[in-house]
């Protein structure tokens, strides 16, 4: 290669690319042309020469025309072109500094034959009877020459709705128009056409052409009648619903006639009620009757009726809602008023106002309200939507109460318990009256001392006591015998170290002791206020008098039975006082202050023929237990009860004074007391052991036999302790032994059988205003076991 | 004793829509008039206001006499259509009672109303029993339907009667 230099810049320049040869296309297979693309220039122009040849020749022809088909081209004309041979074609491109050939095409005529798309597309379209045709014309594409044969061509056509994606292709044959009918009214419709020369291809598709087909017009479709409704009972309204107007303006007009008349009359109203409606004023309006309603629609096209609808207008009374609902929350303590119902249908019956409790804090409410003239109409419309939310924040207060209201509960509980705690004694010696121990007058401290129960007993003159009263009737008092070193229950009384008082003590409670055969004794029933009426009015030792609940109690001496049941009107002979435990935390309960001069009497008389009987009295809401009080029979009775074979211990017990009462109220420790045994045909006395009174000389003298323990509390004043007999005797004695701690005392009252009651007498002067002392029978049981 | 007509109302709303609806086409049939058509009752609540009461109450008396027979063979008949539901028998035996005691009722008032003649000329005989013995099953339902129809209707009207009478008497046309 010959380098330039000439130009200031450096320009490799070579010989051309190769060209190459696009396409020949013959459009009628009389002439053709064809394309080629030229290869690179090599920097310099070229020069492009076709040159074809044969095929069943040697010579090489150049193209005869460079110009007809466009650049790049040649076109072969009529006379150059032969059908039936093949012609090798080459493009030579040549610059100067060299040239370049395609390669060869070989180029068969006939094979490449493709006419150009027809021309003139046009379209239109006609509607008759209500069928819409297309008519599509057209014109075969143009040739260069135009002297040329007219070609026939086939043609194809297709067209599709705009809106679909697939054609619909047609052959047409080999005319230049067509015709098609099945069209969608109303669809815009696109269409082309093709040619193909009876050999060759078919030419690509001619211009989209559009053309929009004409809707269909028909007559209206059937509508419908959708409600008639009436509002106040007095006129009502029938609304329609139109179909399909077939593409024309529709009419409508509703018709109607009456039931058992033949005349058909038109709506007399369209426009009240709105569009599609009928209204049917009062005149027009009857009851009782069924209408036959008809709607038609009509149209250029035609016209079209409803189906019949029947109505009778007083089954189509529907309300409107109601208006103007107000809604109002009301705090209720914690809870929500609204007013008005909630959409979850209450029946508010006839009322205009309606309240709703119990709704939930923090949420939102809809309320509605629809109404029903009567039970024949239709309920109304809801009436529109309407909100109410129920606020939270009164939670806060809520809480807020809620807090200090367990507070208080828990300190009043506490308080409370406190209470029960410290006086739990006394509480439960109010609720639960303590059983009442005897309380013996006159019993001989000596003899309690020296704890000879027999001879206790016998001074007691306790003999088989006769139960009284069941259970519940039955007070037992408990004679507690306390030390006086102690505690001085009463001030007045100056009770050597021994003293013992003996203060009744209420059974703890109830609590399965209860029963008789609980060892614990009779639940000693508190009688409130309780006269004291003659306790000693028993007759007889086994009859249990009970001198009235009101007061008086009886204790049931039992005999040898283990059980001094009270409960039991079988009542054996020994007298026996069922022993309660005290527990040893309660306080001392202090008898009540019955009528002292009944005791007295009582105590001293010894007409008594009643058999002992301790009669407790609870004067006032502070004696918490009863005394028990048991006669003492003078000897004779004593005798009588001896007979009984029982040791009959009548003791009596007296009952604190009002004024005594505090500091009997104190609790107290129990101290032991001596009971001596009174042995049966020995006036059972008991005997205080600190107090040498002359209520030794009471009926109840006890015998200063043999020194058994029980553990009473002293006694103070003129109580008198009945005691448990002892159980060598053959009568268990009946002894009330009060313990200081309770616990033990039944062991102990068991296991000393030989227990010697002691029996303080309370001196004289407290004989008559001593308290009640108490006597814990509560060790009398297990002695009974 | 308007409780009465409250209570008859929907049950023969019931009795018709449970079994003889419009399914069957009754509907378009079921103007075949009413034995009481030809007591001339008011037609509506101005109507009703404007007749004395006297009159009304003896219309009502009549309504509620025409209707005592076919009540009781309705109440029988009802029972011999197949596939009736338990709930048919005994309201149908319901309606007639009831309307028994409304009669008594009315009686009673518009003795004490009017005494002196009751107006028993105001009645209508009812002959559709016949109808509802039908050996065709669809004819004899089709009379049931008729029956129920215009015993709904009556006792409409009776109900609205009733409380034009009410709130005229009592209230003093105040309601």
């Amino acid at each position: 290669e010959k380098q330039n230099n000439s130009s200031s810049y450096f320009r490799s320049q070579s010989y051309p690319g190769k060209p190459q040869i696009i396409r020949c296309r013959s459009l009628e297979k009389e002439t053709f042309s064809c394309w080629w693309k030229p290869g690179s220039d090599g920097g310099l122009p070229s020069n492009y020469t076709l040159f074809y040849s044969k095929d069943s020749e040697e010579k090489i022809y150049e193209c005869p025309d460079y110009l007809t088909s466009g650049p790049n081209s040649c076109y072969f004309d009529k006379n150059h072109t032969n059908p039936w041979t093949t012609y090798i074609i080459t493009v030579m491109a040549t610059n100067e500094i060299g040239s370049n050939s395609s390669d060869p095409q070989h180029v068969d005529v006939t094979s490449i034959v493709q006419p150009d798309a027809p021309v003139n597309l046009s379209l239109e379209t006609n509607t008759s009877a209500n069928v819409s045709y297309l008519w599509a014309k057209w014109s075969p594409p143009p040739l260069a020459d135009a002297s040329s044969n007219s070609h026939v061509y086939h043609y194809e056509l297709r067209l599709k709705p705009e809106e679909k994606e697939e054609w619909e292709t047609v052959s047409v044959g080999m005319q230049t128009h067509y015709e098609v009918t099945s069209l969608q009214a109303g669809a815009k419709y696109i269409v082309q056409v093709r040619c193909m020369l009876d050999l060759g291809e078919w030419s690509e598709w001619s211009l989209e052409r559009r053309i929009q087909i004409p809707k269909e017009q028909l007559p209206p479709a059937k509508p419908t009648i959708v409600k008639c409704r009436s509002p106040e009972k007095e006129t009502f309204t029938c609304w329609w619903k139109p179909a399909s107007d077939g593409g024309l303006s529709t009419n409508h007009t509703l018709l109607y006639s009456k039931e058992g008349e033949e005349k058909v009359y038109e709506c007399p109203d369209y426009k009240t009620a709105g569009p599609n409606s009928c209204y049917f004023d009062k005149k027009h309006t009857s009851f009782w009757t069924i209408y036959n309603i008809t709607v038609r629609a009509t149209n250029e096209m035609g016209s079209n009726v409803s189906d019949p609808h029947y109505v009778d207008v007083t089954y189509i009374v529907q309300p409107d809602p109601p208006v103007n609902i107000t809604l109002e929350l009301k705090k209720i303590w914690m809870e929500w008023e609204v007013r008005m119902l909630q959409s979850f249908t209450i029946s508010v019956g006839q009322q205009t106002q309606c309240k709703m409790f119990s709704l939930n804090p923090g949420k939102r409410y809809i309320v509605q309200i629809h109404c029903k003239p009567d039970h024949h109409g239709l309920w109304s419309e809801w009436s529109p939507e309407m909100y109410i939310e129920v606020p939270t924040d009164f939670r806060v207060k809520d809480m807020v109460v809620w807090i200090i209201v367990g507070v208080l509960s828990s300190l009043i509980c506490l308080i409370m318990s406190w209470i029960m705690i410290l006086k739990g004694y006394r509480m439960m010696a109010f609720i639960l009256p303590p059983v009442p121990g005897p309380k013996i007058k006159g019993i001989d401290t000596h003899l309690l001392e020296t704890g000879k129960s027999e001879e206790l007993l016998s001074a007691l003159g306790c003999h088989g006591f006769p139960p009284t009263s069941d259970c519940e009737e039955l007070l037992i008092e408990y004679l507690e015998v306390e030390d006086s070193e102690d505690q001085q229950l009463m001030p007045s009384h100056d009770t050597p170290s021994k003293n013992t008082r003996i203060i009744l003590k209420e059974t703890d409670n109830d609590s399965g002791r209860g029963s008789c055969d609980s060892p614990s004794l009779l639940p000693v029933k508190c009688r409130e206020s309780r006269s004291l009426p003659s306790p000693l009015q028993t007759q007889d030792v086994k009859a249990k008098e009970k001198k009235g609940r009101k007061g008086s109690w009886e204790t049931q001496c039992t005999a040898s039975e283990q059980k001094t049941l009270p409960c039991n009107n079988e009542s054996t002979k020994s007298c026996t006082w069922l022993a309660v435990q005290l527990p040893s935390n309660q306080p001392a309960m202090f008898a009540y202050h019955s009528t002292v001069d009944a005791f007295k009497i009582t105590l001293n008389t010894t007409n008594m023929n009643s058999s002992p009987v301790l009669v407790g009295n609870e004067e006032n809401h502070q004696s918490l237990y009863p005394i028990a009080e048991t006669v003492y029979d003078d000897i004779e009775k004593k005798s009588e009860m001896a007979n009984s074979k029982t040791d009959q211990i009548t003791m009596q017990v007296r009952q604190n004074q009002h004024n005594d009462k505090s500091p009997f109220l104190n609790p107290k420790l129990m101290d032991y007391v001596e009971v001596h045994k009174v042995r049966q045909d020995e006036e059972p006395t008991l005997l205080l052991k600190q107090k040498e009174s002359s209520r030794k000389s009471k009926k109840c003298t006890v015998p200063g036999t043999s020194k058994e323990y029980t553990k009473v509390s002293t006694v103070v004043d003129h109580h008198i302790l009945v005691l448990l007999p002892d159980q060598r005797t053959q009568h268990p004695p009946v002894s009330q032994e009060p313990v200081a701690e309770t616990s033990q005392n039944p062991q102990q009252s068991q296991t000393e059988k030989n227990t010697s009651y002691s029996m303080t007498t309370p001196s004289d002067s407290r004989r008559d205003t001593s308290g009640s002392d108490y006597m814990d029978p509560s060790s009398f049981m297990p002695s009974f076991k | 004793m308007y409780l009465y007509l409250h209570y008859e109302e929907p049950v023969c709303a019931d009795l018709q829509d449970e079994r003889y609806a419009q399914g069957r086409g009754f509907i378009a049939k079921a103007v075949n008039g009413c034995h009481t058509a030809s007591l001339t009752t008011p037609e509506d609540k101005e109507q009703a206001q404007q007749i004395h009461h006297e009159d009304l109450l003896n219309l009502i008396l009549g309504v509620l006499r025409s209707w005592n027979d076919p009540l009781v063979h309705l109440a029988s008949e009802v029972q011999r259509i197949k596939e009736a539901p338990e709930t048919i028998l005994w309201k149908a035996v319901e309606i007639e009672e009831q309307n028994k005691r409304l009669l008594e009722g009315m009686e009673k008032i518009v003795g004490r109303v009017h005494s002196g003649e009751v107006g028993n000329d105001i009645y209508t005989p009812w002959e559709g029993l016949p109808s509802l013995q039908l050996a065709d099953e669809d004819s004899r339902l089709f009379a049931f339907y008729n029956l129920l129809h215009c015993l709904r209707r009556d006792s409409h009207k009776i109900d609205n009667y009733l409380k034009v009478l009410k709130c005229r008497l009592i209230h003093d046309n105040n309601c």
